[in-house]
């Protein structure tokens, strides 16, 4: 039972943390169920993935209600990355748990530089984005914050409409985000994210808010493969999931109380250790 | 309707965990796979494993249910493009749920 609880207390951590900070819960469930249980990584990815549905419809009505969200790019993007994770879902299974653990390593390390870099670059933009539950803080997005919604500068004009742009590039990413996602049990956002803001010209409340909808289609796609190939542990998706869902609530509720930079800082620090722990079980 | 389903289920999932914890199951033992043909019998007989499977196929059936959803939108919008890419989407889903049945088999 204790063990339970502590999944479920993991999980809830996993979700809040993810709301908070703009992520899906794969970054931090992954190396929980890892290192904290010993689960065999491939396991791990399975149950992430479903905690990654489960954080994706948690918040999808609050998406849906504010219109945020470009739902034809979206669901357009999405057929490409559901493409992407059919073939990472396939290839999971053949590729040794060692390298799978090495490119977990690889994208920890890269999502704490990113949030390092942002907030080197410029130490508190403190904007409305920042504060809405709905957005990936610019830190996170590796987007500059002069670019991510700060008050008008010419750059970026949130009531201005928007043209999408190098759509070629955004469907070849998504095909990699959609690959990414089912190898390491993430909703792919941390790619598509910069990918629809920066390389696309999506403004990121709507790349946030798009993405956020759509990495539960990413999830699922790959989910479904696993489930079939006995790659979800019910036992350990049960609480899990479970707490997933009240930490991404939580955090959607409690999202503007919360000092985030406080948040990211302890955030860049786990994501060093652990990296560092997967790296050390990738080598073996 | 897809918040029910979200709802729907977390509580399948939470009888499954609180069965769980009254069996005295610990997450860390050995799991019963998932066998659809059993599933009915596993319920009528209250076993966690039953409630987790349905509380596991109903969260990742909710994105799916979604893109159905937005295509039948979008087909009484008459926007036909966005029908094709949600029955596209779904082709894809299909396409890999063949394949790791035929991968099992």
């Amino acid at each position: 039972m204790l063990v339970g609880l502590l999944m479920l207390m993991g999980g809830v951590a996993a979700g809040a943390f993810g709301s908070l900070l703009g992520l899906g819960g794969g970054v931090l469930i992954v190396p929980l169920l890892t290192l904290g249980f010993g689960l065999p990584l491939r396991d791990a990815v399975g149950v992430s993935l479903v905690c990654v549905i489960m954080t994706s419809s948690a918040a999808a009505g609050v998406y849906l209600e504010r219109h945020v969200a470009n739902l034809r790019l979206g669901m357009t993007l999405e057929l490409f990355t559901a493409l992407g994770a059919l073939i990472g879902g396939s290839i999971a299974f053949l590729l040794d748990e060692r390298l799978l653990a090495l490119l977990f390593a690889g994208l920890l390390a890269y999502v704490a530089a990113t949030m390092v870099r942002a907030a080197l670059r410029a130490p508190a933009v403190r904007t409305a984005v920042a504060r809405d539950p709905l957005a990936v803080p610019p830190e996170v997005a590796g987007v500059p914050p002069e670019v991510a919604g700060a008050p008008p500068s010419g750059l970026v004009d949130p009531q201005a409409g928007y043209v999408v742009g190098r759509f070629p590039t955004g469907i070849a990413g998504s095909v990699g985000a959609g690959v990414v996602s089912a190898l390491l049990g993430i909703g792919g956002g941390i790619i598509k994210v910069p990918l629809m803001h920066l390389v696309m010209g999506v403004p990121l409340r709507v790349a946030t808010a798009t993405s956020n909808l759509m990495i539960g289609i990413t999830a699922a796609a790959s989910a479904v493969i696993y489930l079939l190939r006995g790659g979800i542990d019910p036992y350990v998706a049960g609480p899990t999931v479970i707490g997933v869902f009240v930490g991404a609530t939580l955090g959607s509720r409690l999202g503007h109380r919360v000092q985030v930079r406080y948040l990211q800082g302890m955030f860049v620090v786990v994501l060093g250790y652990t990296a560092i722990q997967m790296l050390l079980r990738a080598i073996g | 309707m897809l918040k029910v389903m979200t709802y729907v289920a977390v509580g399948l999932l939470l009888v499954g965990v609180l069965a769980m914890i009254m069996a005295r199951i610990s997450p860390i033992d050995a799991w019963p796979a998932l066998d659809p043909g059993a599933l009915p019998a596993q319920l009528v007989a209250a076993t966690p494993v039953a409630f987790l499977w349905l509380g596991l196929l109903a969260v990742i059936a909710t994105p799916i249910v979604r893109v159905i959803a937005a295509g039948v939108a979008y087909a009484s919008g008459g926007e036909w493009r966005m029908v094709a890419i949600s029955i596209a989407i779904l082709a894809v889903i299909i396409v890999g749920v063949a394949s790791a049945v035929g991968t099992e088999a």
